[in-house]
């Protein structure tokens, strides 16, 4: 071995390479030039492509098509078990309850039809059941949905290799972030929203309300919709977060369901056994609920003061989305 | 695709190195490569895929900086336009055929429905899938599997393509059809990074390879020229025959050759400081003794045995 040729530190192998740094500045390696000789099995002839890359909403709107279609066909979208969108249409089925009574309510003649249709008309009670109401709600559908839904959002492709093979092409941390987030929301939007919109129109419709009603109740359904619109957040950021840090569906899909559950529970028992409401604010469906009540103009029926739900909904969405924000930028995600 | 610098190596590292916590993954490595097929050899645990992640930007560099055609892949995602990976892992959406799987991936480079399809059909014809396309992944073989992986890692037709031990489980029909893949893409002047733990199987696709131990660049260039500066270190050569001992006596005469063992029945083995001297007289000195030959073979032609010689010359040295 040459006396000049120190193999002791990697750039002195730079330079044996390059020749003791002559070239280095062209940034130019040595390629070999022969090629070795081997039989061919198979005639591939590879044939370059001269289309257009296409811009960042096609890659994104990619992204975002894969996991909503795939609800309906898992060809060439995500999977869903069947089970699971079983599930999700039973409980949007179920979310839709109101409006065959109502039907029923409108075909009723006289006191029969008024009784139901205070039951199941539009009021500001129902308006605020329809999406923030314990039973069945929020205690059968919205968690269940959620945690179906959101569970193998981001474990699954962990779980596939896939988180690693998205950001292999040019998908940004934050699209990624974006898109799974919509995705998750466009879902439980279109059984928690489309239910509610659903019910207001028919609620109208089956009635024959005029204008007159409807700019009447007009800002009681937008309170609702609010209500909606933030329960959607807040459970998808949860839902979220504890996707991005497991590696299995069920891990969070059970964490899910064990924070919405656990923490009404835990304040339910504090609630009961020393009378204080305060410990609703660990619960992020009380949260939700308090804050609706205020939107809808109900009765507040926790003894605490709204700005601690209200700060206390805020902190379980910053700091939900702080950890799934830092488990993608940090590229965790794509760990196996 | 404006900024991306034409100009540019394909892959251009400064110094980089990679720690975790106390265990380091990459050691100051400085590299640059552009152009062919350059095969990344090294042991298990020699960093070959801490070096992978950080050019696909799933690990940030602990010091250093990493350019993908003049881009810093950990900061943006522009270079990936013109990059194609396939990683090591085996994992991909098994309910998928395969011609879904490519067409939902080229899908996120942003071609239409009718374009990915179309562009997934020739790469799996290219990688030899085209009549197995309507089958699941769940149901291919290792082989297939692997070839699925490197069709979607060319579907949008990449300028630098990365292969984490593509060759890896393979069967010998599916390692020659990836060979040829490969050597097919080098030849188009594409930039193709093979990583393997088998010296054989990157010395049957290109001479130009990286030799990194234990997170640290060992060795560049072309592969001859890295035995060549080994000469002068013992070799061995392995010769199966039918009187060994006869054999024995004509090399112990030869000048390259300072020493002789009998392993196991029937085995001859010569040592020698210059093994190019030595292949020149090993052909005359066989027929010279008029034995029947079954096999030559080089023991030291392999992985360990390179890194073992390199890194005794940083001992001698």
């Amino acid at each position: 071995m040459p006396d000049d040729i120190d193999i002791r530190s990697s750039q002195t192998r730079m330079e044996v390479a390059y020749g003791s740094g002559d070239g280095d500045e062209n940034m130019v390696a040595i390629v070999a030039k022969k090629e070795a000789s081997l039989g061919t099995i198979f005639d591939q002839s590879y044939k370059p492509w001269d289309g257009e890359l296409g811009p960042r909403w096609m890659r994104n709107y990619s992204i975002y098509r894969h996991h909503v279609y795939g609800l309906f066909t898992s060809k060439g979208h995500r999977y869903y078990h069947p089970f699971v969108r079983l599930t999700i249409l039973v409980i949007f089925l179920a979310s839709l309850t109101p409006i065959p009574m109502l039907f029923l309510s409108s075909l009723l003649p006289g006191q029969d039809g008024d009784i139901l249709s205070k039951m199941w008309g539009i009021n500001r009670f129902n308006l605020w059941g329809q999406i923030l109401g314990y039973f069945p709600r929020n205690l059968c559908m919205w968690p269940l949905l959620t945690a179906l839904v959101v569970g193998g959002m981001i474990s699954d492709d962990r779980r596939n290799g896939t988180s690693a093979i998205y950001f292999s092409r040019p998908i940004n941390r934050f699209d990624y972030t974006a898109m799974k987030f919509l995705s998750v929301s466009v879902i439980l939007g279109f059984v928690i929203l489309f239910s509610y919109f659903a019910y207001y129109t028919s609620a109208i419709v089956f009635r024959g309300e005029g204008w007159a009603y409807l700019i009447d109740t007009l800002p009681l359904f937008i309170g609702g919709m609010i209500s909606g619109i933030i329960l959607i957040i807040t459970y998808t950021s949860i839902g979220l977060a504890l996707s991005s840090i497991s590696q299995s569906r069920f891990f969070a899909a059970i964490g899910f369901l064990s924070v919405i559950y656990g923490t009404k529970i835990i304040a339910l028992l504090i609630d009961l056994q020393f009378d204080t409401s305060i410990m609703y604010i660990l619960s992020p469906y009380d949260c939700l609920a308090h804050l609706g009540q205020f939107l809808l103009g109900l009765e507040l029926n926790y003894s605490h003061p709204l700005a601690f739900s209200i700060v206390s909904l805020i902190s379980f969405n910053i700091i939900s989305m702080g950890i799934l924000i830092s488990r993608i930028s940090s590229m965790e995600v794509t760990r196996e | 695709m404006s900024d991306l610098n034409k100009k540019a190596p394909s892959i251009l590292l400064e110094g980089v190195s990679k720690w975790y916590g106390e265990v380091i993954g990459i050691n100051d490595i400085s590299l640059a490569i552009e152009g062919g097929v350059t095969g990344i050899l090294g042991s298990n645990g020699a960093g070959k895929s801490t070096l992978f992640k950080l050019l696909m930007g799933r690990l940030k560099p602990s010091q250093g900086t990493i350019r993908l055609f003049g881009i810093d892949p950990w900061k943006s995602t522009a270079p990936y336009r013109r990059i194609g990976y396939v990683s090591e892992s085996e994992r991909m959406y098994d309910w998928m055929t395969s011609l879904d799987f490519i067409s939902t991936l080229a899908r996120l480079h942003g071609m239409s429905r009718e374009e990915a399809i179309k562009r997934s059909k020739h790469v799996l014809d290219f990688v030899g899938l085209e009549d197995v396309h309507h089958k699941k992944i769940g149901k291919y073989s290792k082989g297939m599997r692997q070839r699925v992986k490197i069709a979607h890692a060319l579907v949008h037709d990449p300028d630098l393509i990365i292969l984490d031990e593509p060759l890896h489980g393979c069967d010998p029909i599916a390692r020659t059809s990836i060979m040829n893949v490969v050597r097919e893409l080098g030849s188009q002047g594409k930039t193709v990074l093979i990583s393997s733990h088998i010296l054989e199987e990157i010395e049957r696709i290109t001479e130009q390879i990286v030799i990194l131990h234990n997170g640290k660049l060992l060795a560049i260039g072309n592969l001859h020229a890295i035995r060549d500066l080994l000469d002068q270190h013992p070799h061995r050569i392995l010769i199966k025959c039918e009187n060994p001992r006869d054999l024995a006596k004509l090399f112990i005469t030869s000048g390259p050759i300072y020493g002789v063992r009998f392993p196991d029945v029937g085995q001859l083995e010569i040592q020698t400081n210059n093994l190019s001297a030595a292949h020149d007289i090993i052909p005359s000195t066989l027929v010279e003794s008029g034995q029947k030959i079954t096999s030559i073979e080089n023991p030291d032609d392999n992985l360990d045995s390179l890194i073992g010689y390199l890194l005794g010359g940083i001992n001698d040295g």
